[in-house]
């Protein structure tokens, strides 16, 4: 265990790709058997297997539990792979969906959505799942669209950086703003829809969730695994990427359409839970290093177990009470990026 | 190998239409003032931008026409330097576009006086040994892409790689792209902005000025101080050419 910690970035890639590889999914099946038997209605894959349960707290754990499960895992990977792959897109270790504005974008029109163009007592139809996932995808995409173009006006630099961090704010304000708004005309139940489900929580798992999540985000994971190599080369500048054989638009398309679908459509679930995709990567990229091949499977793999941890956390440490869990994730991030901005003016 | 058929650009930044080669195997310097057009000029050649008229073909082929990635076995690109993102290690940044194998590298970490920085992190060297990183990148890329067919060492274009190196270090690199050149029949394109660097280490000159060609040839045919002084207002004085080596300048105070 501690030899593989230890491997050097000298050795051989796939070798050491493949052990750290090994080494976190183990970390995850390991984390998703705990959360699997910790709690009300737990049950430890070993009673499942041995059939030692009763059927009713089976049948709680296949509906519930399970689900809850799958959908933290697929939610944690995209959230930190989309981390990931924005941070080598934009060429700077501090962008991430949150910070960017891209979640409280899509949050601005889910919550939109539910208020404005919702029928009545189509609270739990697909009509209305289907349609908040296109209005989160939606949102992701324009705040995306802005967010970017806004980078590539002002260049690399730090003057950028400081564009980009600022553009999240205000677009986290605005949406804050809006989402205010909407909290003010809203039915009694459709503010009940919007809190339930704005805060950051995994509590409203089902099979039928769970599985558009299981289709569609491995859809935008696999685009982003793919653009690998590619992102890699762009930390070259684009002019010598260029040089190097990037055609970088099309990367570029590429990273923003994945991050947009799968951020959307993670908002549209579970609301934003926040810093995950500061938190994995940065780590990740201070023992892996930032070759793109190594480092976007492990933070999928990483923002996976983290989440699945977190969220057991919060179904646990004020049981029967459930905290939400990006709160949760939010009171571990943000004094992180506190301290990665304190230790970046001091270096720079 | 490169051709230009009244290349130009006809909106800002504009340049007019250029006709010329480079060749396998020489050392083609770019000089003007600060905005000439000299940037532009080398972004043309490399394809990442096109040209609105005429055409420039490599290995007789519209460089439009080309596949981004197959160009890049053909020709490699060390633009000005960015400030770096993330903590590549020397080693792996040169990796960065080829599958190079390791002796290579090392080789190339040699030539460019590099050996005992491979392990170190970019964002701990200073500006001058990144650049030297920078270009042994562009020339990995280049040899360890070159297909078995290639007669030549493709196609490098350098944007001033001499901008932040000390004087010892900017003779070992010239010294080292002339060496480079012969060996693999490289052709070798630099914006310089040195006029004795490029007087003493190019074949061919092209000055550029006010984004057209002022003058093209040899050193000796172009850098004459009347018209670098016209070109660059500045006062020069010729400090050697008796000796039929190129010619050699300073400023006069």
């Amino acid at each position: 265990m501690m030899a593989l910690l230890l491997r050097s970035r000298r050795e051989p890639f796939h070798q050491r790709a493949l052990g750290v590889l090994a080494l976190l999914a183990a970390l995850l099946a390991l984390s998703l058997a705990w959360s699997a038997s910790s709690g009300t209605f737990g049950l430890s894959p070993l009673t499942l297997i041995s059939d030692q349960a009763d059927a009713l707290s089976v049948q709680v754990w296949w509906q519930l539990r399970l689900p809850r499960l799958l959908l933290g895992a697929a939610v944690g990977a995209m959230l930190a792979g989309s981390g990931a792959a924005m941070q080598g897109l934009f060429r700077n270790p501090l962008a991430d969906p949150t910070l960017l504005g891209l979640a409280s974008g899509a949050g601005l029109f889910v919550a939109l959505w539910i208020v404005l163009f919702q029928g009545a007592g189509h609270g739990a139809g697909p009509v209305s799942l289907y349609g908040q996932f296109i209005a989160g995808f939606l949102g992701a995409l324009s705040v995306c669209a802005v967010v970017f173009g806004l980078a590539q006006r002002q260049g690399g630099g730090s003057a950028a950086v400081m564009t980009l961090l600022l553009a999240g704010l205000a677009i986290n304000t605005l949406a804050g703003a809006g989402g205010g708004i909407l909290a003010f005309i809203a039915s009694d139940e459709q503010l009940r829809q919007l809190s339930l489900w704005g805060m950051g929580t995994l509590t409203h798992s089902l099979w039928r969730t769970t599985l558009v999540a299981l289709v569609l985000i491995p859809l935008a994971l696999i685009g982003l695994l793919r653009s690998a190599r590619e992102l890699d080369l762009l930390q070259l500048g684009e002019t010598t990427a260029h040089g190097a054989g990037l055609d970088a638009p099309r990367l570029k398309r590429r990273v923003v359409v994945a991050t947009s679908l799968g951020v959307g459509l993670c908002v549209a679930l579970t609301g934003v839970i926040g810093f995950l995709g500061l938190l994995v990567p940065h780590c990740l990229r201070l023992w892996l290093g930032p070759g793109h091949r190594l480092l976007l499977p492990a933070s999928m793999l990483g923002g996976a177990i983290l989440l699945v941890v977190a969220d057991t956390l919060a179904r646990t440490l004020a049981a029967p009470a459930e905290i939400p869990v990006g709160l949760l994730t939010s009171l571990l991030g943000g004094p992180y990026f506190l301290y990665l901005l304190m230790r970046r003016s001091r270096t720079c | 190998m490169l051709t230009l058929h009244g290349a130009a650009l006809t909106t800002p930044p504009t340049l007019a239409p250029l006709d010329g080669s480079v060749r396998p195997g020489e050392l083609l310097a770019i000089v003007g003032p600060n905005g000439a057009g000299k940037s532009t000029l080398l972004s043309l050649l490399s394809g990442f931008r096109a040209c609105q008229a005429g055409a420039i073909r490599l290995d007789g082929r519209d460089l439009a026409q080309w596949p981004v990635y197959a160009l890049a076995s053909r020709r490699a690109m060390v633009a000005q330097q960015e400030p770096p993102g993330f903590d590549w290690r020397v080693e792996e940044l040169i990796a960065l576009g080829s599958d190079p194998d390791p002796a290579l590298v090392t080789q190339l970490l040699d030539q460019m006086d590099l050996l005992d920085l491979s392990d170190r992190s970019i964002l701990t060297l200073s500006g001058g040994e990144r650049q030297r990183v920078l270009i042994a990148r562009g020339v990995c890329q280049l040899l360890s892409r070159r297909s078995h067919a290639a007669t030549d060492g493709g196609l490098l274009l350098l944007d001033e790689p001499t901008s932040a190196l000390d004087i010892g270090q900017q003779q070992r690199l010239m010294r080292q792209l002339r060496h480079w050149a012969h060996q693999h029949a490289m052709a070798i394109v630099c914006v310089l902005h040195d006029l004795n660097l490029a007087s003493l280490y190019a074949d061919r000159v092209w000055l550029i000025d006010n984004g057209a060609r002022a003058a093209h040839g040899t050193p000796a045919q172009v850098l004459t101080p009347e018209r670098l002084t016209s070109v660059y207002g500045a006062e020069l004085q010729i400090l050697s050419n008796a000796t039929g080596t190129a010619p050699l300048f300073a400023l006069v105070p």
